[in-house]
């Protein structure tokens, strides 16, 4: 027996698409009032030095993208990145280790910093919230006893990797980009990252369909660490030094890029790409325009703050919309035997 | 006789005051649908849920074919070849049909997904269901109907498949949709897979069972082949042999006042078709009907936790029946709940602090707009003394209360307020017997003092023992109404609906 599906008709709704799609749509507006009122905007070298100052902070953000699409959060990025980096360059100028070395052992540390958050989440069972707040204050501390609250510069010829280029597109721009591809992949193709959506999705039913939340969440964390680590590296040779303020607000900014970018912060939705990227480029593009048509330097925190509230007011907008979508069954009241009022009282007086 | 592929000797389990299982030995063979019946509570979900490894016996052994296993995990269950289509829908929304169906199982190239073949097999999987939905549709984008047909597919999925558990699967099912799922448990029959076949809807039972036990209260308790039984011998393999027609009604006798709730027409989209009842003063309502028939949204929408579609809501307001807002109807009816945890206690909070919580507008001071506490204590324990609840003292925190302690504050903090109608959903669900009748009496004793008061219950020895007038409900609507004097296989036989010639 071949059955018809009788499908909806999916009109264009156009409410649906402008909220939906908002963030674009106000990007892209973003885009060209910048470029009316600021001559330098729109330039090829504008553009890649918008990239340039977002690309350490998208390698750092992968990994954390992960965490909040399994439901979690981890807010203690920016102090793996300080004290990962802290002890690298500490060992590259105190004890003359190569930086061969180094850099891999700087995300080893992020690796284990990012397992010890997995640890107090998954085992300990605290609150990801308190429990990466805790390690955010206690890293910190950690470094800058380790650093002494001072500014450790690395050698010249590391500080020249920030600003190396290949063409007219730097290295960090680079190495982002196969950041993102290789966590896009991650998130997309393997049952890792199907599973930390799951989970993100609803953990209890996750559970009971064989996923292995604990593992999955932990490696999430380790994986937040990992990428913190990397990104801190970045930080590292754009800034040329370690110091003591290093990445500190950084968490929130990331988390403000994946809020941005589509992430939910209730878990299971969002996309690494494009989702992260966009988040990233609207991060950038509103510091550089408000730069560039000489905005006050802080208006840029205020605008910030405005953008999250819209992406937020936007993503629950479009969740109350969807939810009138959904359809419902054609014939929701379907019983095989017409039994109805009348017949069934007739019956029970008897 | 075929060998068995499943059996089961003395499964035991219990939760937390509860003896959910006791001694449950069972088998099931290839080829064949095992149908299992039950009134709610009566334990086929945990048993099922043993099966699936998502909880473990306490005590029991299982056997598949002939040998002894342990299913300590939903993984382990999936490798002997054990599949389950879940009561309630375990879908993950944002995410695609085929995420969806091959979450456990994804085919992977080198830690990679491959997608080509988890979409060809989704695809065949489905068509096999008679369905073809695009497998990269989000969940969220189909329809419950729909929904329900994925879960299907999911248990479908595997090649090895070797007994498939359908708990309750025809519940958001429409017509169509449930002949063709039973085209395919045929179908699957016939490849020599076992079925386990849970519903609440007795006639279906007919359609697709092939063998039939009943369970009641953790245990088995009869069964046999389906062409030798009668509609009739499953209802009261079902409620038990103990008719207690000589219980009902105490409240029956019980004169009831003006009307106090009307409803007219209530409907909501999906979950509530055209509800139409009256409620007086003084009388108790229960409303029978089994899981998923709709009592709990009813109570929902009443109180405007839901939204409605359609329909008014008067309620009796000085002597005139009035048509209200929906928003407004908290201000008048009074909800218990059973979850009682959830969303009716503050829980690390003090006896006194939940008891006035719903009642502070009237214990604010004369003087100055503060709360007057020395009111606050002392109504408190007058209502404390006058529903007998066990404290040490009224600053103790409710966490540590017994649940019907915790039930008991409660309706102290409705009392409180005192509103005219009150709607109990499961009162006494999980409470000691004790504490049952305690609760069973103070909706007495608040009915005498001339509340209207709508009881839901799964237990039926309960609601016939509170109630003086009942409604069945079947799927969202009111499909009988009796007087006390009906009999326990009155509201049975209403409730599970089909086949009403071999009852009567």
């Amino acid at each position: 027996m071949e059955i018809e599906i009788v499908r909806k008709k999916q009109h264009l709704d156009v409410r649906y698409f402008i909220v939906s799609q908002g963030f674009v749509i106000a990007m892209v507006l973003c885009f060209i009032v910048f470029s009316i009122i600021a001559r330098n905007f729109m330039t090829l070298k504008n553009m890649v030095r918008i990239l340039h100052t977002e690309a350490p902070l998208l390698i750092l953000v992968p990994g954390l993208a992960m965490v909040i699409m399994a439901g979690k959060i981890d807010i203690s990025v920016g102090s793996i990145a300080f004290l990962s980096s802290g002890i690298g360059v500490l060992l590259l100028t105190h004890y003359n280790i190569p930086s061969y070395v180094v850099f891999p052992l700087i995300v080893v540390i992020g690796f284990i910093l990012g397992a010890l958050n997995g640890l107090l989440v998954v085992v300990l069972k605290i609150t990801p919230f308190i429990a990466t707040m805790g390690t955010m204050f206690m890293l910190r501390g950690v470094a800058l006893q380790l650093t002494n609250s001072m500014v450790l510069s690395i050698p010249k010829e590391l500080q020249r990797l920030g600003y190396a280029s290949v063409g007219t597109i730097y290295i960090d721009v680079i190495i982002a980009a196969i950041v993102l591809l290789l966590a896009y992949f991650i998130h997309v193709r393997t049952p890792f990252g199907r599973h930390i959506m799951a989970i993100g999705n609803e953990a209890n039913v996750a559970e009971q369909l064989g996923v292995k939340v604990p593992k999955i969440t932990f490696l999430a964390f380790v994986l937040s660490g990992l990428f913190a680590s990397l990104g801190g590296i970045f930080v590292l040779f754009q800034v040329g030094a370690v110091t003591p303020t290093m990445g500190q607000g950084y968490e929130f900014n990331a988390i403000a890029l994946c809020i941005i970018g589509g992430i939910s912060l209730f878990g299971g939705e969002g996309s690494i790409l494009p989702g992260l990227l966009l988040g990233g480029i609207t991060l950038g593009v509103i510091e550089n325009g408000l730069n560039m048509v000489g905005a006050s330097p802080y208006a840029y925190p205020f605008v910030k703050g405005g953008v999250i509230f819209i992406a937020m007011y936007a993503d629950s907008i479009k969740r109350v919309l969807r939810k009138t979508k959904i359809a419902i069954p054609e014939e929701p009241f379907t019983t095989t035997v017409g039994l109805d009022h009348k017949k069934s009282s007739v019956r029970s007086n008897k | 006789m075929t060998e068995t592929f499943l059996r089961t000797i003395g499964i035991r389990k219990s939760f937390p005051g509860v003896q959910a299982l006791n001694n449950v030995s069972i088998e099931a063979f290839p080829g064949e649908v095992l149908s299992i019946v039950g009134i709610n509570g009566a334990g086929k979900t945990t048993f099922m849920n043993v099966l699936g490894g998502i909880v473990q016996a306490d005590k029991g052994e299982i056997y598949i074919e002939g040998k002894l296993v342990e299913i300590n995990n939903p993984l382990d269950a999936e490798k002997y070849g054990i599949a389950f289509v879940h009561q309630e829908m375990s879908l993950f929304p944002y995410m695609s049909i085929i995420d969806n169906m091959c979450i456990s199982s994804f085919p992977n190239r080198i830690g990679f997904i491959d997608y080509k073949l988890a979409k060809e097999r989704c695809e065949s999987t489905l068509k096999r269901l008679g369905c073809n939905f695009n497998p990269r549709t989000k969940i969220q984008d189909l329809s419950p109907g729909d929904q329900q047909i994925v879960e299907i597919a999911r248990a479908l999925l595997g090649e090895h498949r070797r007994l498939i558990i359908f708990d309750e699967p025809t519940s958001s099912l429409s017509i169509r949709e449930k002949t063709r799922l039973f085209e395919v448990i045929t179908s699957l029959k016939k490849e020599g897979i076992s079925i386990i076949f849970i519903t609440h809807l007795l006639h279906e039972i007919f359609e697709v069972g092939d063998r039939l036990i009943a369970f009641r209260n953790g245990e088995v308790v009869g069964g046999g082949m389906i062409k030798n039984i009668t509609y009739k011998d499953v209802i009261s393999l079902m409620i038990g042999e103990k008719e207690t027609d000589s219980f009902f009604g105490h409240r029956a006798l019980k004169v009831v006042g003006d009307p106090a709730l009307e409803v007219e027409s209530l409907s909501r989209r999906g979950v509530l078709d055209n509800i139409n009842f009256t409620l007086h003063k003084g009388e108790v309502l229960g409303i029978w009907g089994l899981l998923g028939s709709g009592r709990t949204e009813l109570a929902r929408a009443l109180v405007g936790l839901d939204p409605i579609d359609k329909g008014r809501i008067k309620i009796n307001q000085n002597g005139t029946i009035k048509a209200i807002r929906h928003r407004d109807a908290k201000k008048w009816i009074g909800i218990i709940t059973e979850n009682r945890r959830q969303d009716g206690l503050l829980l690390p909070m003090s006896v006194k602090t939940n008891i006035s919580l719903a009642g502070l507008r009237k214990l604010i001071s004369r003087v100055w707009p503060l709360i007057d506490t020395k009111l606050e204590t002392e109504l408190s324990k007058k209502l404390v003394n006058r529903l007998d609840i066990k404290i040490t003292s009224l600053e103790q925190q409710v966490a540590t209360l017994s649940g019907g302690n915790q039930q008991k504050v409660i309706l102290a903090r409705w009392l409180m307020s005192n509103p005219p109608i009150y709607i109990m959903d499961e009162p006494t669900r999980g409470l000691s017997v004790e504490a049952k009748s305690e609760v069973d009496r103070i909706i007495g004793e608040l009915a005498d003092s001339g509340a209207a008061i709508l009881v839901i219950s799964s237990d039926i020895d309960e609601l016939m023992n509170v109630s003086g007038r009942y409604l069945v409900m079947r799927r969202g609507r009111v499909v009988a109404e009796f007087q006390a004097e009906a009999s326990k296989s009155d509201l049975m036989a209403a409730a599970a609906g089909g086949s009403h010639e071999e009852v009567c």
